[in-house]
């Protein structure tokens, strides 16, 4: 094989290719930074989303007699003598967090209290805390719809 | 090399726009449950607690009260549009800052209507004192109120007082309404205080309901409580006389020296029970916040006596048993949980059937107070049945010092 002596040794770059080649190349840098800046000022979401759905995991987890409260979901999910029921934890007064009293639901707020099914004992909230649907899949995991 | 230099001019600049953006804290987002709408305000005030847990951040957010741009995260934009800069009750802008019907602009019947009566009240008008000194110089030929700290109605008047026209110094002539307009309008609910520390409050609600007792100079207090101590009511009361030979103010010039000197000022008599106290203990709110009317005078406000809790020789002290859950003495101790008040519970009201939520009267009979402030549980007396002759008819304080004043 016959090798040239320009193959193995190219020509060096002339000046002014190299700040050719070196404008280019800070252009694309450039462009690559805005393009960016670009995406991410269009993909910012100022608005946060609310999730509406929460897996609980096995239902098993959730024993008889048991009140559990979800923080991520806001919610209690009760296990009563009729099944796995949920209700919102979220006073319709204003839409404080109620807290779990030995037979209520008391509002640490405004002082609304509420009867462990939700029903509204106290003012000032004027109705009563929302009922929740619970879903069980085939494979007995809860899943909290909000 | 012109257009290699252009190049690397422009990378430099942006880069330096990358570094800019990335100098800021990254965005704290909050979507409070009451209004739905994500605020950006937690990015540079994450560090302030809730200013009561009747208004805990998560729910309320900042905006809702304070106004502000919810989505800038640029300081100066941010609090282009707040409302009474850092104090949203200032009066001028209480409305869209605690108002609502769900807030403190709902129904009368609701007991909800804070902010109108507040504004008619006479600790925002001041309308006493100005149609005091008024008639006293002559200038107006009674001393029914005509004018006010600001302009004022009340459309459904039971004074006869149905609006007030602003007092403006500018069409007043006398020398000394004029001397009363620049030393003595310092204490109503919209005036600034006086400079110095004891004197230290804000304007609107907040005058009350934030205390800033040892408060550092300029310090920022995020705070609001109905358990207001007297140390607040003493930024305007107690602090000194305002002398109507000369019509200045003049501070009081004692040392205090506890809580009975600290209380009240070297003019008068008192009895144990009101020093121990706090204000709030005894006066109501109708009496501080006002009861929707104006009124010409504090006299015509300021009702609760000593009969209110003690009772006269002839008649116990009125009482009521709670019965509704949605009572509003249930309500009252709720916010401001120095007692569990319960349905089937016992307690006082004033003439006027205001719950005096905070006095008990337990099974056996007895009386007893909780202090809104300092929670202290005090057993008290009724005047039935005691060696006391005062006449019934006569109930102001000063007929039950001369037996029961602590002097100082």
């Amino acid at each position: 094989m016959n090798v040239t002596p320009s193959s193995i040794n190219p020509t060096p770059l002339s000046r002014r290719t190299f700040l050719e080649l070196a404008g280019k190349g800070l252009l694309a840098v450039s462009g690559l930074l805005g393009l960016g800046g670009l995406s991410r000022f269009f993909s910012f979401q100022t608005e946060t989303a609310v999730p509406q759905t929460f897996a609980l995991g096995p239902a098993e987890n959730y024993p008889p007699g048991s009140r559990t409260f979800i923080s991520q979901a806001q919610a209690y999910i009760l296990h009563t003598d009729e099944g796995i029921t949920a209700v919102s934890a979220i006073c319709p007064h204003l839409g404080c967090s109620v807290n779990l009293a030995d037979n209520s639901f008391d509002c640490p707020c405004h002082g609304s209290r509420f009867a462990l099914d939700g029903e509204k004992l106290q003012g000032p909230a004027n109705r009563s805390l929302r009922d929740l649907s619970v879903e069980i899949s085939a494979d007995n995991q809860l899943t909290l719809l909000t | 090399m012109k257009r290699t230099l252009a190049a690397l001019f422009l990378l430099l600049a942006v880069l330096t726009a990358v570094w800019a953006n990335g100098r800021p804290p990254a965005p704290i987002p909050l979507t409070p449950t009451l209004t739905g709408e994500t605020e950006y305000c937690l990015t540079c005030h994450n560090d302030l607690p809730d200013i009561s847990a009747a208004h805990p951040t998560a729910v309320f957010g900042c905006v809702r009260c304070h106004g502000g741009e919810r989505l800038a995260l640029d300081a100066d934009l941010a609090h282009s549009s707040m409302r009474g800069g850092a104090n949203p009750s200032d009066l001028a802008v209480v409305e869209p800052s605690c108002g609502g019907s769900d807030c403190h602009s709902g129904a009368v019947s609701a007991d909800r209507d804070h902010i109108q009566r507040v504004q008619t009240s006479i600790q925002a008008t001041y309308a006493g004192a100005i149609a005091a000194v008024r008639y006293a110089f002559g200038v107006q030929p009674d001393p029914a109120a005509q004018l006010g700290a600001f302009a004022v109605q009340d459309t459904e008047t039971n004074t006869g007082v149905p609006y007030l026209d602003p007092f403006n110094p500018a069409q007043e002539t006398h020398p000394s309404i004029l001397k009363f307009s620049q030393n003595c309008l310092n204490c109503h609910l919209s005036a600034d205080p006086l400079p110095g520390g004891e004197y230290d409050r804000f304007t609107g609600c907040a005058a009350c309901h934030t205390p800033t007792q040892n408060r550092a100079p300029d310090q920022l207090t995020h705070t609001l409580t109905t358990a207001i101590p007297y140390t607040q009511c003493n930024t305007c009361h107690n602090r000194g006389n305002y002398s109507l030979r000369d019509m200045a103010f003049h501070p009081r010039t004692d040392e205090a020296n506890g809580r009975l000197q600290d209380y009240y000022q070297p003019i008068g008599q008192f009895t144990q029970c009101e020093w121990t106290l706090d204000c709030i203990d005894c006066h109501t709110r109708s009496e501080a916040m006002g009861d929707g009317d104006i009124h010409s005078s504090q006299a015509d406000i300021q009702y609760v006596q000593c009969r209110t809790c003690h009772g006269t020789i002839n008649e116990p002290p009125l009482t009521k048993t709670i019965t509704d859950p949605n009572d509003i003495a249930l309500r009252l101790a709720a916010l401001n949980p120095v007692i569990d008040l319960q349905v089937g519970d016992t307690i006082l009201v004033t003439e006027q059937g205001e719950p005096m939520w905070n006095i008990r009267q337990l099974d056996d009979g007895s009386l007893q107070l909780t202090g809104k402030v300092t929670e202290l549980t005090l057993p008290f007396s009724r005047v039935m049945d005691t060696a006391c002759e005062q006449n019934p008819d006569e109930q102001e304080s000063h007929f039950c010092h001369e037996c029961h004043a602590v002097e100082h």
